[in-house]
């Protein structure tokens, strides 16, 4: 059975992206267009890792972050920031929201399978 | 001295109250004698001559210190003199004489004489008394002498052939009172006699002891007497009816308060007595008053003084205000300066942290907003390298590489400017955490090796044994020894770049060497500052911000680092940074 990857982003390209490398991975998709529908996503998929852009409209990546966290159903799921924002502290500001890990925008297809992978639970060891 | 002046007070009021009892004893006559009035003055009255007797008994009659005659009796006869248009004549002798001159009619009128019907005999007197007056004995101060029969067997003066002694003799003798009589011609005599103890005692009127007593060295005893009218006594039977025109006036006068009756009483008794203080009491006096004008020029002085002083310090208080005044002025201008100065200075402050928000806020955007499209550029063509779309022809590979190129590029470049404005802003935050610089250095060196080995380089890498961890931003350490090789590979086109790393107190020194272009002395010093890539020329070349190494130089500071170069042209350049072991222990 395919794992199953929760990307919630805004941008239709980036979606479209990241979308088909993770398919051409052997990955699940479930796309969400916003945090609202992001959350309720992850709470009805449940899905093996959430990647999360932080810049959305409506509510940020941190919030649905934290709100993800503050859910115990979902508390064990890793979330991946995904982000085009480089100004100070805004990988700590996502750890801090409970983030797992934090990749920068633009993406390299040619790693970011790799940098994926780094937060599956079921790929280590 | 309260008793002193009790007794002084005394006196004055036993003078006011002889004088009130001549007063009363006068009001009937008054009534009587007021409503004929005026007479006629007799033709033969003008110019006429009156010779009148002086004696010495003040302040009934006497003569003046300047030789002048004076006392009530005079004064009275002189206003009825004015009136009457009278010469007035004043033959001097004692009281005896004076009697005795009257009687023969060698003068016309003796003042102070006491009625009684023997003299009326001898003399004619007028009707209304001009005064009544007490007879007292006198004594030197301190003789006990409280009661008539504390005279019994003492010496005692008196004035010889006055009325006074005959009367006093018949009161001792009702008592069955001896005493030694010493005649005497007048009071003044007598008073010596009593006073330098020639006589215990001596009789007066009342008026003389008054006026002279205390200046004697004498006091009043309580022994008074015999209550008796003053008159004139005129030459009996003589022409000119004297007595009837002095009764005339007397009456006139004494009717009225502000007459020269009055006047006379009041100057002769009452202010005299008052006058008479005693000599003690003068001095005392005269020393007071020497010492209230002392003080009070005492006090003038110190008052001008204090004045004078006091003006100085207003002054002095005037300047210090003016002075005061000047410097709250100018305080409050430096003030209002101040707050002028603060107030555009949190203006400017607001307003830099304004422009710093929009700035950083315009830098995330400009870093999302730039980055959203070259994710794309950067994604699909990595896609389609990797042939997850299908298959690529020869030609297609290559042109998808350039593309990749330079979207790459220019995302570097994007990062660089992203990464000085951050530094400029102060945005740039450092995460200082341990990690191995050994294993770092390795990382980047194997990051960059493809490169190297594409431009047909070699690139050796040398990392001391004692170099192990550091406490730094790893992100930013290894963006600076990238960035060095980068443009090591980028300025070298043949030869080799070398990495090495040594300890030295207290610090990691890495040095990047390549066998490049070199850089000219000139040059150097303007190195790292930002948008300096040096000739022109080369940029063409050598694409680049030229935003590289001053990233790097400021980077560096703010881990508590340095970077310096040695270069030579065409021989190559020399890079190297210090890192502190752990930041902040430079």
């Amino acid at each position: 059975m395919k794992q199953k990857i929760l990307y919630i982003e805004d941008n239709e390209q980036n979606l479209y992206l990241v979308t088909f490398i993770l398919e051409k991975g052997g990955y699940e998709v479930c796309a969400a267009r916003d945090g609202r529908e992001g959350i309720d996503l992850a709470a009805a998929v449940k899905p093996d890792l959430i990647l999360l852009d932080i810049q959305l409209p409506l509510m940020d990546g941190y919030t649905v972050a934290r709100q993800l966290r503050s859910n115990p159903e979902l508390a064990e799921i890793p979330i991946v920031a995904l982000t085009s924002y480089a100004m100070a502290g805004d990988r700590e500001k996502a750890i801090a929201a409970g983030c797992n890990g934090y990749i920068e925008k633009p993406i390299n297809p040619d790693t970011f399978m790799q940098q994926v992978e780094l937060h599956l639970p079921g790929r280590e060891g | 001295m309260f008793s002193t002046i009790t007794r002084m007070i005394r006196y004055y009021t036993s003078g006011m109250h002889a004088f009130a009892m001549s007063r009363s004893r006068g009001w009937p006559l008054l009534v009587l004698l007021a409503a004929p009035s005026p007479f006629p003055n007799p033709a033969w009255a003008d110019g006429r001559t009156v010779s009148v007797g002086v004696y010495e008994n003040a302040p009934k009659v006497f003569t003046s210190d300047a030789g002048k005659p004076s006392g009530i009796f005079i004064d009275i006869i002189e206003q009825i003199a004015r009136a009457e248009g009278w010469h007035l004549r004043y033959v001097p002798g004692t009281w005896a004489e004076g009697l005795e001159r009257a009687r023969k009619g060698e003068i016309d009128l003796m003042p102070d004489v006491a009625y009684t019907a023997e003299r009326e005999k001898i003399y004619a007197f007028h009707k209304i008394p001009v005064l009544s007056v007490w007879s007292q004995v006198y004594a030197r101060k301190g003789s006990g002498i409280q009661s008539i029969l504390d005279l019994h067997g003492k010496r005692i003066a008196a004035l010889e052939n006055s009325l006074q002694l005959q009367t006093f003799t018949r009161l001792t003798n009702s008592f069955g009172l001896k005493f030694t009589l010493i005649p005497v011609p007048d009071y003044k005599t007598e008073f010596e006699m009593v006073a330098t103890g020639k006589a215990d005692a001596g009789l007066t009127n009342r008026l003389y002891g008054l006026m002279h007593a205390r200046k004697a060295g004498l006091e009043d005893t309580p022994v008074m007497f015999d209550p008796a009218p003053f008159f004139f006594a005129a030459p009996r039977n003589a022409p000119g009816q004297l007595p009837e025109i002095i009764d005339r006036h007397l009456a006139q006068m004494k009717k009225d308060p502000r007459s020269a009756y009055y006047a006379a009483m009041k100057r002769w008794t009452s202010e005299e007595v008052e006058f008479r203080l005693p000599a003690w009491l003068q001095i005392f006096g005269f020393i007071l008053g020497g010492v209230l004008l002392m003080s009070l020029g005492g006090s003038f002085i110190l008052k001008h003084q204090v004045n004078a002083r006091t003006r100085e310090l207003q002054l002095v208080n005037r300047e210090m205000e003016r002075r005061i005044d000047d410097r709250t002025l100018t305080l409050q201008e430096t003030n209002a300066r101040l707050l002028t100065a603060l107030e555009a200075l949190a203006g400017a402050t607001e307003h830099a942290e304004a422009a710093d928000r929009i700035k950083s806020a315009f830098l995330a955007t400009m870093s999302h907003e730039l980055r959203t499209p070259l994710n794309s550029i950067i994604g699909f063509t990595g896609i389609l390298l990797q042939g997850l779309s299908g298959p690529l022809n020869e030609e297609q590979a290559k042109q998808l590489t350039m593309v990749k190129g330079s979207a790459s590029h220019l995302l570097s470049l994007i990062n660089d400017i992203l990464d000085i404005s951050k530094i400029e802003a102060g945005q740039l935050e450092l995460v200082p955490e341990p990690f191995d610089l050994r294993e770092s250095i390795h990382k980047v060196a194997q990051s960059i090796r493809p490169l190297v080995e594409s431009k047909g380089l070699t690139l050796s890498v040398q990392v001391a044994p004692d170099v192990g961890t550091i406490v730094s931003d790893v992100r930013r350490v290894e963006q600076i020894l990238l960035n060095l090789l980068s443009n090591a590979v980028k300025f070298t086109d043949h030869g080799e770049i070398s990495v090495r790393c040594v300890r030295e107190a207290g610090h990691y020194v890495t040095s990047v060497t390549d066998t490049g272009i070199g850089i000219r002395e000139e040059d150097l010093e303007r190195l790292f500052l930002p948008f300096r890539q040096i000739d022109a020329g080369l940029s063409r070349k050598y694409e680049g911000t030229g935003l590289g190494l001053s990233i790097c130089k400021k980077m560096i500071e703010l881990v508590g680092g340095s970077i310096w170069v040695e270069s030579r042209v065409n021989s190559g350049s020399t890079f190297s940074f210090s890192l502190p072991l752990e930041r902040g222990s430079t």
